[in-house]
This record gives C-alpha cells, structure tokens and sequence, in this order.
C-alpha cells in the first residue's frame, strides 16, 4: 500500500448549452500517508464523488494533479481499487469469480486464483457464497464482496464511493465494523466518501470536510482501535468529534 | 355437470403437478371438442371448415407420402441458414455500433428507417433482382432476423451499467477483456430477446416468402391448397407451424432467456 | 446524490437537434444512393436514381393513385386493429382474473398468438374471398392473440396485495375491474398491442401482394409485373415512413408513458 496526493485538483465542466464554465472542484489539496485512512464528508452537491472519480481516473482532470506512490495517474488502473455505492458485481459472474477478477486480468493461474479466493471470502465470511451469483446474495453480502473484490488486487490505494448508503441501519453497522477490522489487519490506505459523520468518525483517522468544491476543515480522530459500536455509541470524545463534524458540515 | 367438472378439475391439478409436461397439451383437448361439435353440428359447410378426423387422416396422407417432412426440412433449413447468417452479420455488427458513439449516431436512423420498411416489402425488389428462388427467399429471412438482433445488441452494450465497466477499469482488464468480460455478458440477455423476436418475425416471414415466390415449403404447401381448395391441408400447415413454433419458442428460446436474465437478475421481458 | 454539473437548457432547441440528428443520416444516405447510381451507371431496372423515384412518386400523388393505396391499407388496419382490441381486452381480463383458468388458457393463447398473423392467409382468402374480408381478418387475428395473450398475462400478474388493498378499502367487482385489474394491465395490453401492430403490418403487406387489388402492398407488386423499379422503391420508402411514424410517434410514446411512468420496468 501506497500514498496518495492531490496537489490544487480542480474540475471545470463546459456547459454547451450556456457556453460557460461551471466549477466543480477547486484547488483540492491533500496528502494521504502510505496505511493511512481518510473520510470525505459533504452534503450532496459538494464535489466528493467527482474527487473520487478523478482520482479513480474515470473522470478527467482540469486543473493539478494527483499522485499515487509519486506516480501521475491517467485514467483507471490497478493501482487504484474502487469499492461503487452499487456494489457494481459482474451478474454474470459467481462471487468467487468476481473476487479473483483482478488476479485474472492480470494472468494469475487458477490454483493461485482459487487461492486468493478462499483467502478473501474468509476475510468477508462469506466462503459459503463462493459459488452464489450477485443476484442471490442480500444487500450487505455484496456489499463485502465489492469490498474484498478490491483488496483482493493489491491495490496502492483502496477508494470507496459511498459503499454502505444502501444497506439498512442494523447491517451497516455490522459492515462498519468489519471493514476497520480489515483495515486494522491489513493497513490498505484508504480514501472513503461519505455524507454520514458517525459512519466517517467512526472509521477514519482523519476527517476531510468539503463544501462546495474545496475543503473547508481536516478534522484528526485520534480514537483509540479496534473500535467498535458497542463502545464508541457512549463514548464522550466520539461524540464530541461527531458534534463538531456535524457542525461544520452543516455549515458548509 | 358442475360436480363432474369440479372432480376433472382436480385430477387435473393433480397430475400437472406430477407431470408439468401435461400443462402444455391437455388444455387444447377441450378446444378439439368444441372443434368437432361445431363441424358435426354443421354451422359451416365441410368445404369451409373441416373436422379434426379429416385433418388428421390428410395430415396422415401427407406425412406417408413424404411430403410433409420434406417440405418441412425445406423451411427449417431455409429458417437456419438465414437465421445464423442473419447473427453473424448482427451480433458484431451490433456490438460495433453500440460502443462507438459516433456509429451510433450515424447508423441508429437507418435501421430504424429499415427496419420500419419490413422485410415482406423487399419481395418485389428481390424478385426483380434475383427471381423466384433460394436467393430471394434466404435474403428475406436474413433481413427479417438482422434488424432486431442489431437493434437489441445496440441497446444491450449501451446499456450495460457504466460501474461495471469502470469496475473492471479499475481491476485493470484491458479493452479486448472488457469486451468479452463485462460488455458481451452485460448485453447478452438483450442479445437473445432480440433473436426470439428475429425468429419471430423471421418465421413469418418465410411463410409469406414462401406463399409468393416458393415451390416448397410449409407456407407454399397451404397457398398450394388454396389453390386447389383443400382447406384440410391448409389446417394441417397452420397446425404443422402452430405446433413448431410453440416448440422452438416455449422450449428452447424462452428457457434460455429465462436462465440468462434470472440467475444474473437481468430480466429483459 | 451525483455531484456532476446538471446542464439545463431550453427544450425546443433540443428538440430541433434531435430531429436533425435523426433525418441527417437519412440524407445522406439519399445523396450516397444517387452517388452511387450516377457513377456506377446503374441500370433504372436494377435500382432507379433519386430523380426517377421523385417523379414516380409525384405522379402518383397527383393521380391519387397513392392516397387511395395508403387509404385502403390504413382503413384495413384501423378496422382490423379496433376490433381486435375491443374484442381482446375484455376477453383478456375475464380469462385472467382466476389465476387457475388463466394458467389453463395460457397454452391456448400462446399457441394461437405465434400462429398470428400471416399464416391465416390462405384460409382467410378461402373463407372471405380476396378483399377487405381475408385482408381485414388476417390483422385482427394477428392483433387480436397477441392482445388477448397479453392482457392475460398482465390481469394474472397484478401483485395479490393491490387486490386485496382494494377489496379492503371497499371495491365492488365493477370498480375492482375499472381501478385495479384494467389500469394493472394496461402496460401489458400497449406492449401486446404495439407487437400485435407489428405482425399486422407485415401480414397486411403480404396479404395485399396476394389478395387484393388496391392497397401498398398491391401498389409493390403491381409495379414488379411492370419492371417498375422506381415505383417499387416509393412504395418502399412509404411503407417504411408510415410505420416509422406510428411506432414511433404513437405506439412508443403510448408504452413509454404507461411503463415508465408508473415504475413498473419491464421493457
């Protein structure tokens, strides 16, 4: 796992219908520690799916550049791992199939594939799915397997769009949860977009808040680990940090 | 007469549920009945509407004497090779024009425009061109499949989710994998909606390319007794056609459709 | 929740880019056609040059020659079509409200509906006699299956809570028929009539090459007798003009709103 760098990132859109330029992003800059995790938080509207878009390379960029291991990214690669708001598993691929989709990009052989399988639906509980298509699985389920289908790549960078905005209440928690457990395992640097503060507090080290196409505040959470609901839901620093968080939010 | 009825009804529910198979057969047994009392009570003149026991014993004495079955394997063949020369050119053709945004815009017009046209409309051209024959006949059918299959595998690579194709992005699949992982998978079940409607109106297509132009076939056999006024033997065609298709469709078109579109939870119908 | 840029921009503008859009392709294909036919010197008994087409077409404006083919072929078809849907419906939805007789009849209306259309020519021109009769009957039949298959399917697949919901609520069979099972099939019943419209087409372009003598189809194949090759491609360009505009502008658009409005995906 890698850093990662936004150095004054911008994105303008040509309204052809206007003839003028809407700004969508500007002069982002941020700096993400190799093993490091970091929430972006925002209301709707706020620019933090266009900044995980372009760094994901799916976007282009108008203005600055972004950095992954020193490296200048052009459009989507490997070295980036995406986790969607719509989980986005190939339907016609068993879950199995769709984790060791990366290693078989990549020309890993099928004993290995099989291998890395078996490792990473462990790491999701979920290796009596291995064999089930997308389609048969609830919600929460595919969600983990968007998530190890990511990790499962190797990537320098893990980006998350959103991924737990569809669940229901009881099973993002439980989600939550898993993934600071993989993170505290693993250690993948972590970008994850969110508009809901406790779920970025509770996850992150550090809280980057946007508004309205640039960065307002960096909040650091220096919550000790592993964290958990159980505790975090009557703790006095969690809640202060959440308060303050929602407060700049709501000002933004 | 409603307890007896009421009792069928039961044994029938039964043995369905044992033998689904029979779901498919038993509900035109009432239909031949009805059939045969409204020929015996003699509503219409025999010339106009025969029994089932004439059209059964013709459609016999047409199976004896060869007929059927080589007129038969004349449209099915016919129906084949039109129809898998029609995929060849479609399937690529659509996947072509789907991911290339500037084909689209050019091409998506023009096989509106054509395929509003209809193939029983190029007969008369065809026929000019080429003559009563094989050639007239293969062109029509592959017309006829070429249009839906174009315009549904158009719509399927257009409307493959773009996560998924950013997805495999991401994993790092290269063009040609994203081809064949996401792209062809994504637009497959639209693919095959397109080939059952293509079959569809390629079928019938060929019996009017064969009532005009043919000198054999399913569709020339009953325009053949027309001519000769033998309405037992253009009952027998309607029902030589009527029970091929159900075949083809119910069993081999819709079951494919359905274990693509359900298992993958792409339901296109 | 997508933070892209939403553009905004007057409608009949977009609307105008559209239509241009959709006919530049269409003449440019006129302009490779004519290209094509001057350089190659293509003989007017292969395939005519856009010039010819014009005047052929022209001279049967002026005659009234074509309005009284496009008259007779639309007048069978909105006969046809009518009946069969007035026929179709009410069948539909009294066959489909037991979910034990629809399971029974399903087979029936299958088998009935790929059989619809063009292969009743033959015993529909010996029943009727070549004309209107064979020719109208030809497309009820092939609207009138697919229709009633449709409503069928649709009256049985109304979710058993929205019937339950209204016979909670106080519905009367009449008003469980009128605001329950009719709207519930509705998008059912467009989709099989815009299919059903589709195969009457083709059936009546074939069966007016066989069994009439006014109509496009008749207008197709007279012209083949002839060699009349420019006359053959006018009547082509009609025919494809003319479905365009009611699959399009009418039958489309009567889907969309049904379907899409009411959320039930099932194109």
């Amino acid at each position: 796992m890698k850093s990662l760098v936004l150095e004054n990132l911008s994105k303008t859109y040509f309204d052809p219908y206007r003839g003028t330029q809407f700004t969508a992003i500007k002069d982002v800059s941020l700096q993400v520690g190799e093993g490091d995790f970091v929430a972006v938080v925002g209301p709707s509207g706020c620019g933090k799916s266009t900044i995980l878009n372009m760094i994901a390379g799916f976007v282009p960029i108008s203005g600055g550049r972004i950095l992954v291991d020193g490296h200048q990214v052009k459009g989507p690669g490997p070295d980036r791992g995406v986790v969607f708001q719509s989980h986005a598993l190939f339907p016609w691929k068993t879950v199995a199939e769709n984790v060791t989709f990366g290693p078989k990009m990549r020309g890993v052989g099928k004993a290995e594939r099989a291998r890395i399988a078996d490792e990473y639906l462990a790491l999701a509980g979920l290796s009596h799915a291995a064999e089930r298509y997308p389609n048969e699985l609830s919600g929460g389920m595919q969600q983990r397997v968007g998530v190890v289908r990511a990790l499962a790549n190797n990537p320098d960078v893990l980006l998350m769009d959103e991924p737990f905005a569809s669940v229901d209440a009881q099973t993002r928690m439980t989600l939550q949860e898993e993934l600071t457990r993989i993170w505290e395992e693993r250690r993948p640097t972590v970008v994850f977009i969110t508009h809901d503060v406790s779920e970025a507090v509770f996850l992150a080290n550090r809280v980057v808040v946007l508004s309205k196409g640039h960065v307002l505040a960096e909040v650091a959470v220096p919550l000790a680990r592993p964290r958990s609901w159980t505790r975090l839901v009557e703790d006095d620093g969690f809640k202060a940090l959440s308060n303050q968080v929602l407060q700049l939010v709501r000002s933004a | 007469m409603i307890a007896p009825l009421q009792l069928l009804w039961g044994y029938y529910m039964r043995w369905t549920v044992r033998w689904p198979a029979l779901a498919a057969f038993v509900p035109f047994l009432p239909l031949i009945a009805l059939w045969s009392l409204i020929v015996s009570l003699g509503v219409f003149p025999r010339a106009f509407l025969p029994g089932p026991l004439d059209v059964l014993s013709k459609g016999w004495a047409l199976l004896y004497k060869g007929i059927l079955t080589d007129y038969l394997a004349d449209s099915l063949a016919r129906l084949a090779v039109g129809a898998a020369a029609g995929m060849a050119i479609a399937i690529p053709l659509g996947v072509f024009i789907g991911l290339n945004r500037r084909a689209y815009e050019i091409s998506w017009p023009i096989l509106l425009f054509f395929q509003a046209i209809g193939d029983i409309a190029w007969l008369p051209i065809l026929l000019v061109w080429f003559g009563f024959g094989l050639t007239t006949m293969t062109f029509v059918i592959v017309y006829t499949v070429l249009f839906p299959v174009v315009l549904n595998t158009v719509l399927g690579i257009r409307t493959v989710k773009p996560e998924l194709r950013r997805a495999a992005q991401s994993l790092g699949a290269s063009r040609t994998r994203i081809l064949f992982e996401v792209m062809l998978p994504g637009a497959l079940p639209n693919i095959i909606t397109g080939l059952r409607n293509g079959l569809g109106y390629g079928w019938r297509a060929l019996i009017a390319a064969e009532i005009i132009v043919g000198t054999s076939g399913i569709g020339f056999l009953m325009f053949d007794a027309r001519r000769a006024g033998s309405v037992e033997e253009i009952v027998v065609g309607m029902i030589v056609l009527g029970v091929l298709w159900y075949i083809v469709d119910s069993w081999l078109l819709a079951p494919i459709e359905r274990a693509t579109g359900q298992r993958w939870g792409l339901v296109t119908t | 929740m997508t933070d892209e840029a939403v553009s905004f921009s007057p409608l009949p503008y977009r609307r105008t880019l559209a239509a241009v859009k959709f006919i530049a392709p269409l003449l440019a294909l006129v302009v490779l056609w004519q290209a094509v036919v001057t350089v190659f010197a293509v003989d007017p008994r292969v395939f005519p040059s856009v010039p010819t087409v014009l005047r052929a077409g022209w001279s049967t404006i002026v005659d009234g020659t074509l309005v009284a083919h496009v008259g007779a072929s639309l007048w069978r078809v909105t006969v046809g079509t009518v009946i069969a849907i007035l026929t179709a419906v009410p069948l539909g939805i009294a066959m489909g409200v037991s979910k034990g007789v629809s399971a029974f009849l399903t087979p029936l209306f299958r088998f009935f509906s790929v059989l619809a259309g063009i292969a009743w020519i033959p015993i529909a021109t010996l029943w009727f006699g070549y004309g209107f009769g064979a020719i109208t009957f030809v497309i009820f039949n092939a609207v009138f299956f697919v229709v009633a298959y449709n409503t069928l399917m649709g009256v049985s697949t109304i979710p058993m809570p929205l019937r339950h919901a209204a016979a909670a609520l106080g519905a009367n069979r009449w008003q469980m028929l009128t605001q329950v099972l009719l709207p519930g099939a509705l998008p059912n019943i467009v989709t099989g009539i815009r299919t059903g419209m589709g195969f009457a087409w083709r059936g009546l372009i074939a069966a007016e090459m066989i069994a009439t003598n006014v109509g496009l189809g008749y207008m197709l194949f007279l012209a083949r007798d002839f060699y009349r090759t420019e006359v053959i491609v006018f009547a082509m360009i009609v025919i494809g003009v003319i479905w365009l505009v009611l699959d399009r502008f009418l039958l489309a658009p009567l889907e969309r709103a049904t379907v899409e409005r009411w959320g039930l995906v099932q194109s």
